[in-house]
Parts: structure tokens; C-alpha cells; sequence
């Protein structure tokens, strides 16, 4: 990510309604990374990070997402190493993706009312990659009563109307 | 909704998460140039297509992004088991 390149965000105008419980608003911007590995010890001894090991958990700013993928989403200007003599992927997705921070008492029941998941009994500090109706998403409880949406850039108006609309 | 089990999620995920990627346990050919035409042809194009028990890969492709193999009962939709790929066939 450049400095010198102009942001363009998503038009993604924060929303909290009167009395919705639910507030939702575009989180700043952030640097991802796909990081792909059949050893995730490989992964841990190249990048200095530990790595979550289990499906759905979070360490810090890493989550797995998969048997051997993980997403990394950490503050602007942080700078993983390629690892390109190593059997490992890592990849700058900083620009693909958009968060959506979803908040409120009422958080939780605005996203179920597009994503199938019993988001009731997902643990505070578990992601997972799952839908909202057609879109594909990430889903981070940060706590109790916020997640984290991580969606792909163009469809981030689209789910916040959804959202907001959902949010009634 | 209907609910799939993902063996590595290990957990029941909803059917929307998951993509269909046709028979499983076909074989790919080990000496792909010694291949005749009927051996290719069986290779891409013959299915066992029975109607009940089916031997299935799926793909939790909005989820962890596996392929798995599944049974599934082709009449009734119902899943009887998911396993990882590389298992034996069940």
C-alpha cells in the first residue's frame, strides 16, 4: 500500500439508528495478508507471530480460517517477509477487503438476518469465513456485543444496506 | 436449511457454505500419455450416477476451502458421512 496513492472508499456512511441497538460503521483502513502453509511451524518461524492453530480461533491480530490458511489483520505499514525460499504463500490482500464494524446489543441478530451461521453461540475472540445471503464474508467476534465483517471491496455498499436495512 | 458436517471445520456448517464438485474417487490417470481415446473418454466423461448412495466430493469453498468426500443418498438428499480427502472410500 502507497501513501502516495489516493484512498477510495467504499461509500459505506455510518449507520446508528434511534434506538436500533446496532451501530455500523466503516473501520479504518488496515493491512491484511493471506498467509497459506502446510506447516504452520514453518509460518511461526519466518513471520515471529505465533499462529493459531485450530479452525475459527484468533491469536491477536491472526485468525485461521482453514487447515493450512490463515488471515492476518493487523495496523497500516506492517510488513511481513515473502518467505519465497520457503513452502509457505504470503500475500498482501491489504486493498481486497473492507471491515464493517457491526456493534451494538443487537449486532449479533442484524447479521443473522443474512448469515446462517448461530452467531448466539459463537465465542467472543472466533472467525470464520462464512456468507451473508450471496456474499462471502468474514465473521470476527471481537466481543460480546461488536464483529468484525471483513467483506471484498465492491460488495461493502451492497452489505451495508443490507445491514441497515436489516437493522430496521 | 440443510446442515453438512466439513470433517475439518469439524462441526455442522450451513449447505449455502459448501459447493458440489462431483463423483468422488476418480482416479487420475497415472501415465496420461499412454492414455487410448476410451480410456480418456471413461476417465472425463463416464459417471456412476446411481439413485440412492453416492460416494461425492464437496467443497466447504465459503468456509476453510477443503475439498472433503461425502455420502450422500442421491433420492432422500441426506447425508450419511463426510470424510477428508485421501480416506478411503466409505
Amino acid at each position: 500500500m502507497s501513501d502516495l496513492l489516493l484512498r477510495n472508499e467504499p461509500d459505506c456512511a455510518g449507520f446508528a439508528g434511534e434506538g436500533a441497538g446496532v451501530a455500523i460503521r466503516l473501520a479504518e483502513p488496515m493491512a491484511r495478508y493471506s498467509l497459506r502453509a502446510r506447516d504452520a511451524q514453518v509460518l511461526e518461524d519466518l513471520i515471529g507471530l505465533a499462529v493459531p492453530r485450530a479452525i475459527g480461533a484468533t491469536l491477536g491480530d491472526m485468525a485461521c480460517l482453514g487447515p493450512d490458511g490463515w488471515l492476518l489483520c493487523a495496523s497500516v505499514g506492517t510488513v511481513l517477509p515473502s518467505g519465497s525460499d520457503l513452502p509457505v504463500a504470503i500475500t498482501d490482500v491489504s486493498e481486497r477487503a473492507v471491515r464493517l464494524l457491526v456493534e451494538g446489543p443487537r449486532a449479533g441478530e442484524v447479521l443473522m438476518a443474512g448469515c446462517p451461521i448461530d452467531l448466539d453461540r459463537f465465542a467472543v475472540g472466533r472467525a470464520t469465513r462464512t456468507v451473508f445471503e450471496t456474499v462471502e464474508i468474514v465473521v470476527w467476534r471481537l466481543r460480546d456485543d461488536a464483529f468484525a465483517v471483513e467483506v471484498w471491496r465492491s460488495f461493502a455498499p451492497w452489505l451495508r444496506l443490507a445491514l441497515v436495512h436489516a437493522a430496521g | 436449511m440443510m446442515l453438512i458436517h466439513c470433517p475439518y471445520c469439524g462441526e455442522r456448517r450451513p449447505e449455502i457454505e459448501f459447493a458440489y464438485a462431483g463423483e468422488a474417487h476418480v482416479a487420475r490417470p497415472v501415465d496420461p500419455s499412454a492414455y487410448t481415446d476410451e480410456e480418456w473418454e471413461r476417465f472425463l466423461f463416464i459417471r456412476a450416477n446411481p439413485r440412492g448412495r453416492h460416494n461425492e466430493r464437496w467443497r466447504h469453498i465459503h468456509g476453510c476451502g477443503r475439498f472433503f468426500n461425502a455420502v450422500r443418498d442421491t433420492v432422500t438428499d441426506k447425508f450419511e458421512t463426510t470424510y477428508k480427502a485421501g480416506e478411503p472410500r466409505k
